[in-house]
């Protein structure tokens, strides 16, 4: 570890701890209708080639750091607001700085017997699949790294919070729950791992985001022993090319399907997510408009050995394109054929040591480099297609 | 009317376990009928109102808590690692809030009983006039 990693570190010990104490504080001495919580995740990643988050190639990175705290409070019985600052520090794709995760106006129009109806204003998570909304919360997750072929960090700024509205709905039968969101905003999307993860890492201009929409359906049975979802969302990006460029004013659409099941046993649980994605590009100049469809999934198993203690499996592949799973279109432009797919085997282990601490490690065995940042391996043909991740976390959360 | 509840208790206690759980609510909250799923949709924040248009304010002790695994088993018919999925998507995606965590059954008690439009669980006999049974069928 570098001198600079442990000065960053004591800082960031002292932030913690200040904004803990402060917040708990709040929390004894404020009213009751104002909610406060938080949480401290800090990871550490070794792999035996290929870099991921910072140096973790024949190193030890500790280059992932998520505080998030949020305070939510209750005007009237109808209105809820909330709002979740995000301090996130990941590789070289996220320097380190505090962002607005949501910040969310909350009215509910109509309740009823067995739902209600309302409506969301600010900026608000989007709803994809069954970790999106809290992905950066790691108590919320199975593992450390979510299964990346759906769950992308590279391009997770296009996917976290949209500024805009929301409608919800959910209703209560004997037969099970049934939840709707249809959000419609504008995704924070315009960092430059997003540009080289959908034109290559040669691309020099700039993607401005337009308006898009996030949908999800949801059913859970038995109070969420069994859970179904159906996710939509469709982006679009215009491209801003740079003075010198070889690139037009094109644009990028992308429009991801996400199916997910989950089973909640008391010691078993059971999850599965299929994603199909369409990407269609078009008035790039340099080359015609063409369309290709990505695809994802991943079978997730889990066995609680104590109620505190729990170990999971899990098999993750990715295709980033359908017709050409073994990567020919990549290497005919010059960069690795394996940069157009990856298949990850894990095995890890998490113990809850408290309801506040929890601490965990994986091991992955990765077959690909689709979902690499690139940030963090600037030289893509220095890349290897078959490599070992391991990864350990230590997480707080009030 | 209390007596009344309260020899009802008696004989919840007699005739079920030694430690059973019982959903209570606070006097100011309305008498309904109330399922498992009702009760259910309560704990797990997709019901946030009462019939009369009062938002509800639910008490809950912690994950680890011997009475709240009992509570959720036997009143719920869930996990507590359900409840707690669920609730961490509510805290942290911003949509709502979730019940209040309560250090031991007299706070709970004594949280239930000062806080209108209040619901929790207790697996004592209790004796205090302003909270009552909640009882699900």
């Amino acid at each position: 570890m570098k001198k600079f990693d442990y000065l960053f570190l004591n800082k960031l010990l002292v932030l913690l701890f200040s904004g803990v104490l402060s917040a708990q504080v709040l929390a004894d001495t404020w009213y009751d209708d104002i909610a406060v919580h938080g949480f401290a995740t800090q990871d550490f990643f070794h792999t035996s080639d290929n870099n991921v988050y910072g140096e973790s190639d024949d190193g030890i990175s500790p280059g992932l750091t998520e505080i998030g705290l949020n305070l939510s409070y209750q005007p009237f019985d109808r209105l809820n607001l909330s709002v979740q600052g995000l301090y996130r520090r990941a590789g070289k794709v996220d320097g380190g700085v505090v962002r607005l995760d949501y910040g969310v106006a909350d009215l509910n129009l109509l309740k009823f017997e067995n739902g209600q109806f309302g409506i969301r204003g600010g900026r608000i998570k989007i709803p994809f699949g069954l970790y999106n909304e809290t992905r950066d919360v790691a108590f919320t997750n199975p593992t450390i790294i979510l299964p990346q072929g759906i769950y992308f960090d590279r391009s997770r700024s296009l996917l976290v919070s949209a500024d805009g509205g929301s409608l919800y709905a959910d209703y209560s039968t004997e037969y099970g729950d049934i939840g709707f969101k249809f959000n419609l905003g504008m995704p924070l999307g315009d960092n430059e791992e997003i540009l080289s993860t959908i034109l290559g890492p040669s691309a020099s201009g700039d993607f401005e985001a337009n308006p898009a929409f996030a949908t999800q359906l949801n059913y859970e049975l038995n109070g969420g022993e069994y859970v179904f979802a159906v996710s939509y969302m469709n982006l679009k990006l215009d491209y801003k090319p740079s003075a010198n460029d070889t690139l037009g004013e094109g644009s990028t659409k992308i429009r991801p399907l996400l199916f997910s099941a989950q089973y909640n046993g008391e010691k078993f649980g059971l999850t599965a997510e299929y994603l199909y994605r369409w990407n269609h590009y078009s008035d790039y100049d340099a080359f015609p408009d063409f369309s290709f469809v990505s695809e994802s999934w991943y079978v997730q198993g889990s066995y609680r050995f104590l109620p505190s203690l729990q170990g999971i499996v899990r098999y993750d592949t990715f295709s980033s394109d359908i017709d050409d799973r073994s990567g020919k279109r990549a290497q005919a432009s010059g960069l690795p054929a394996h940069m157009a797919y990856a298949k990850d085997w894990m095995a890890g282990l998490r113990w809850d040591i408290t309801s506040s601490w929890m601490i965990r490690a994986e091991y992955h065995r990765v077959h690909g480099t689709a979902w690499l940042a690139h940030s963090d391996n600037l030289d893509s043909s220095a890349t290897k297609q078959d490599w070992n991740l391991y990864a350990l976390q230590l997480s707080y959360r009030f | 009317m209390e007596a009344i509840v309260f020899i009802v208790f008696l004989c919840n206690m007699f005739f079920s376990a030694a430690y059973a759980t019982e959903i209570v609510v606070n006097s100011s909250v309305p008498e309904y009928k109330v399922s498992l799923n009702k009760a259910r949709a309560i704990f797990t924040m997709r019901q946030r109102f009462w019939p009369n248009g009062k938002r509800i304010k639910v008490f809950t002790l912690a994950d680890n808590h011997p009475h709240h695994q009992m509570f959720t088993k036997n009143n719920l018919h869930m996990f507590p690692h359900q409840l707690r999925r669920v609730w961490d998507r509510i805290v942290f995606s911003g949509i709502g809030q979730v019940p209040m965590v309560v250090s031991s059954e007299e706070e709970m008690l004594a949280k239930v009983a000062n806080t209108p439009n209040a619901i929790g669980y207790l697996s004592s006999e209790f004796k205090n006039e302003k909270v009552r049974l909640f009882i699900s069928q």
